[in-house]
């Protein structure tokens, strides 16, 4: 399957009487694109506003990030089974605006919300376009198109989240689709034949496999989420999808994955993004293997063995790059994954967050230690935080804490509550270290 | 630096060559130069500094003392102008370790002058002072000293350059438990495709994440008649009255909640609730039974399959909870047990 990403190098958003592109400006109309998402029964309305690189601006519950995309030629939808066609994506051409992306705000009524939900406060995901936790966040860069959402009185909690990300969707196609008929900055090419003439001409190279695993049962799935090709793959038994498919939106990021992860990353995964640069060089990319983490036996179990047999016996692959979603139980079924594809003549690679936040005298970076798990590479310490400074504007619904800390005012805060900051997903270029 | 910078040496009674165990109670006193295996710190020094003097002390009299020793010891330290202080090494020796952190510390909280000592790992001197002070990782005896110096005056010079100190493993001292995040010109993604590739090809490789070291627990012995026995109900999936009102933590726990079930014969919804954030609490909200099943232990009661079912409930929420603080908690609850006569215990979490 041959991909050809046509990238627009957006440098501002502004709104304007029609939605276009001219002179690398992305000119939004408001109102259209509000009644475009209003027409979803489960919101009573929806705001949109703008945030730029460098303004002292800070964008609160932030529930997923989306690279405004949109196909134009080729077999599929956009997004297809998330937006109601069903096909699929990973061929043809896709109009891309770079440097701008579609943010969305949860903005449900505070009193359903769960600890879980939330996380540490009210102010859930943060992103700041100026400051530290912006130099950190690749979100602290982009033109931002902040979607707010609101629900009706009717709409359930498990509606209204569905609604968001549909919302979310829907605005990145539509602010895409206004760069279809552009010529391109540049082209990214995703050229990946079957896999029974991938390794030709590459017989002497080591073959590698990428195992993405995309949620963790720990947060179910809900009824009707759109995850894969709009499935929400509860019950997912390891299977095998195009790398292709998982940057042209076939996978949409799971509402409950938000930490460390956002659909912008698995449009740009960096694994695959790596995998596809040393391809016919250093190794053949044999291909990718997607799973579900389960918090039950013999569920995990099963997963692990087919994913790792899946590595081995149907794609020939030497070794693995293993993923994981945002969590602890996670790190259970990846480790698990990695022993057993080891114990099968599979070498393993996980790639994850250090976890510690005690003391660093304690090596409890991770949770498990397996043989076959050993092979670590760190994207930073979720626990460490940074101090982030006052702003002048907030976007979504100011919080003030019980200790009178203002969403507005300085803030101290982890990196795992600031949106883009770490990544599960091999972005990011920081690395915790012990002194 | 013209003349090199100057090292005062810190050194107990034997070493300060005084005398042995029964010189421990010597009195702190300084000497010109170098004295001992201060010579070895001077050889690999060479012309980039000078141990320009050596104090010694007992270490009875600095145990016996602390107070009173450390302030004689930096009132002798302090005409010498040093710019960096070196102590020991102490190896596994107790009151030298405790002494050299002492006064390594004493020499930076008090005079602003860098240190440096040497320890064996498991020198009780370690855990108290390794947040504070740099200590290199030492053999358990004197027949390490070569091998000790060379580290110690590698960091005492840097320290006086106020040059960066590398990680532990490559600057061979002992881990101060500093976690920073740094940043790294290659991406996560861009290493571990190189990492693989290494292990294909059988290289060697750096992981970049430590496995913690689990400790056997040996199980208690099985209740033989559990007819007759009391078991508790503890769970780790932050269970708390509704309202949450002594303000338990939903991650990075450092306390656990006792939970008063008596006379219940389940968990209501409009009374408790789930505070957590590692996995979707919704459904422990809608039905509390379904994480700490109160419910189904009350009818094993009744049908007398257990003898009772204990009156508290013991709950925190875990979630990157330091392994300290894990291991606090855990005591803290199987101390209540114990004293309340428990004799089984049922970990519900998620």
């Amino acid at each position: 399957m041959r991909l050809e990403l046509d990238i627009l190098n957006i440098k501002d958003v502004q709104f304007a009487e029609k939605t276009t592109i001219s002179d690398r400006v992305l000119y939004i109309n408001r109102n259209e694109l509000q009644k475009l998402l209003q027409q979803d029964k489960r919101l009573s309305k929806v705001d949109i506003e703008l945030a730029h690189p460098g303004e002292k601006c800070r964008i609160l519950q932030v529930s997923d990030v989306i690279e405004p995309r949109s196909k134009t030629s080729g077999d599929g939808e956009d997004f297809p089974g998330a937006l109601g066609k069903q096909g699929t994506v990973g061929e043809g051409n896709t109009c891309v605006l770079r440097g701008t992306a579609v943010v969305i705000s949860n903005q449900s009524r505070s009193r359903d919300i769960t600890a879980s939900d939330m996380g540490e406060d009210a102010m859930g995901e943060i992103i700041d376009m100026s400051g530290p936790a912006a130099e950190v966040s690749p979100y602290g860069k982009t033109h931002n198109v902040v979607v707010l959402p609101y629900p009706t009185d009717e709409a359930g909690l498990d509606e209204y989240k569905i609604a968001l990300k549909i919302a979310g969707l829907k605005t990145a196609i539509y602010l895409a689709q206004a760069g279809k008929d552009l010529k391109p900055d540049e082209t990214e090419v995703y050229d990946l034949p079957p896999l029974t003439e991938v390794a030709k001409s590459m017989e002497g190279l080591p073959k590698v496999a990428y195992i993405f695993q995309v949620y963790c049962t720990s947060f179910p799935a809900m009824a009707g989420e759109p995850i894969l090709y709009g499935d929400n793959i509860r019950r997912l038994v390891p299977t095998i999808i195009h790398p292709n498919e998982v940057l042209d939106g076939a996978i949409v990021n799971p509402y409950h994955n938000i930490r460390g992860c956002e659909t912008y990353v698995i449009q740009n995964h960096p694994v695959i993004k790596e995998l596809y640069r040393r391809h016919g060089e250093e190794l053949c990319f044999v291909g990718v293997i997607i799973t579900v983490s389960q918090y039950t036996e013999p569920e995990r179990e099963r997963t692990v063995a087919i994913a790792a047999k899946l590595a081995k016996s149907i794609l020939g692959a030497d070794g693995v790059i293993i993923t994981k979603a945002s969590g602890g139980a996670p790190d259970i079924d990846v480790a698990q994954a990695a022993q057993r594809c080891e114990e099968i003549g599979v070498k393993a690679v996980l790639i994850m967050y250090d976890v510690a936040s005690g003391s660093g005298l304690e090596p409890m970076s991770i949770i498990f230690n397996l043989p076959g798990a050993r092979a670590i590479v760190n994207t930073g310490n979720e626990w460490l935080t940074l101090i982030l400074p006052p702003v002048e504007r907030v976007i979504g619904t100011p919080v003030t804490l019980p200790s009178g800390i203002s969403s507005n005012g300085e803030l101290i805060k982890a990196l795992n509550w600031l949106a883009g900051a770490l990544d599960q997903e091999g972005r990011s270029k920081i690395i915790s270290v012990r002194y | 630096m013209g003349a090199g910078f100057r090292v005062v040496h810190y050194l107990n009674q034997f070493f300060g060559g005084i005398g042995g165990e029964e010189k421990a109670s010597a009195e702190p006193q300084v000497k010109d130069g170098w004295v001992g295996p201060g010579k070895a710190i001077q050889d690999t020094l060479k012309s980039r500094g000078e141990v320009v003097a050596t104090v010694i002390c007992g270490d009875n009299y600095f145990a016996e003392r602390t107070e009173e020793a450390t302030e004689e010891i930096l009132r002798l330290l302090t005409p010498c102008r040093p710019d960096v202080v070196i102590a020991g090494p102490a190896f596994d020796a107790g009151r030298y370790g405790f002494a050299c952190g002492q006064v390594c510390k004493a020499v930076q909280d008090e005079l602003g002058i860098p240190a440096v000592t040497g320890m064996y790992e498991e020198n009780p001197g370690v855990d108290l002072y390794r947040k504070d002070v740099y200590i290199v990782k030492t053999a358990g005896s004197a027949r390490g000293m070569i091998e000790a110096i060379s580290p110690m005056v590698n960091i005492a010079c840097k320290l006086v350059a106020k040059e960066k100190i590398g990680k532990p493993a490559e600057e061979g001292y002992l881990t101060r438990g500093i976690i920073v995040n740094e940043p790294i010109d290659k991406s996560a993604a861009e290493r571990a495709v190189s990492m693989v590739l290494a292990k294909i090809r059988d290289e060697p490789f750096e992981p970049e994440l430590e496995s913690p070291k689990f400790e056997r627990v040996k199980p208690a012995v099985p209740i033989r008649d559990l007819a007759s026995a009391k078991i508790a109900l503890v769970t780790d999936g932050g269970l708390v009255p509704k309202g949450n009102p002594d303000k338990m933590e939903s991650h990075k726990s450092t306390r656990f909640a006792s939970i008063n079930i008596k006379g219940l014969n389940a968990l209501s919804a409009e009374d408790f609730e789930a505070y957590h954030i590692g996995y979707e609490t919704a459904f422990v909200n809608q039905d509390p039974n379904r994480l700490v099943p109160v419910d189904v232990m009350r009818d094993l009661e009744k049908e007398g399959m257990i003898g009772k079912l204990h009156e508290t409930c013991y709950a925190t929420a875990g979630v990157s909870t330091s392994l300290e603080n894990a291991k606090n908690i855990g005591q803290g609850i199987a101390e209540q047990l114990k004293a309340e006569g428990v004799t089984g215990a049922i970990l519900t979490s998620t």
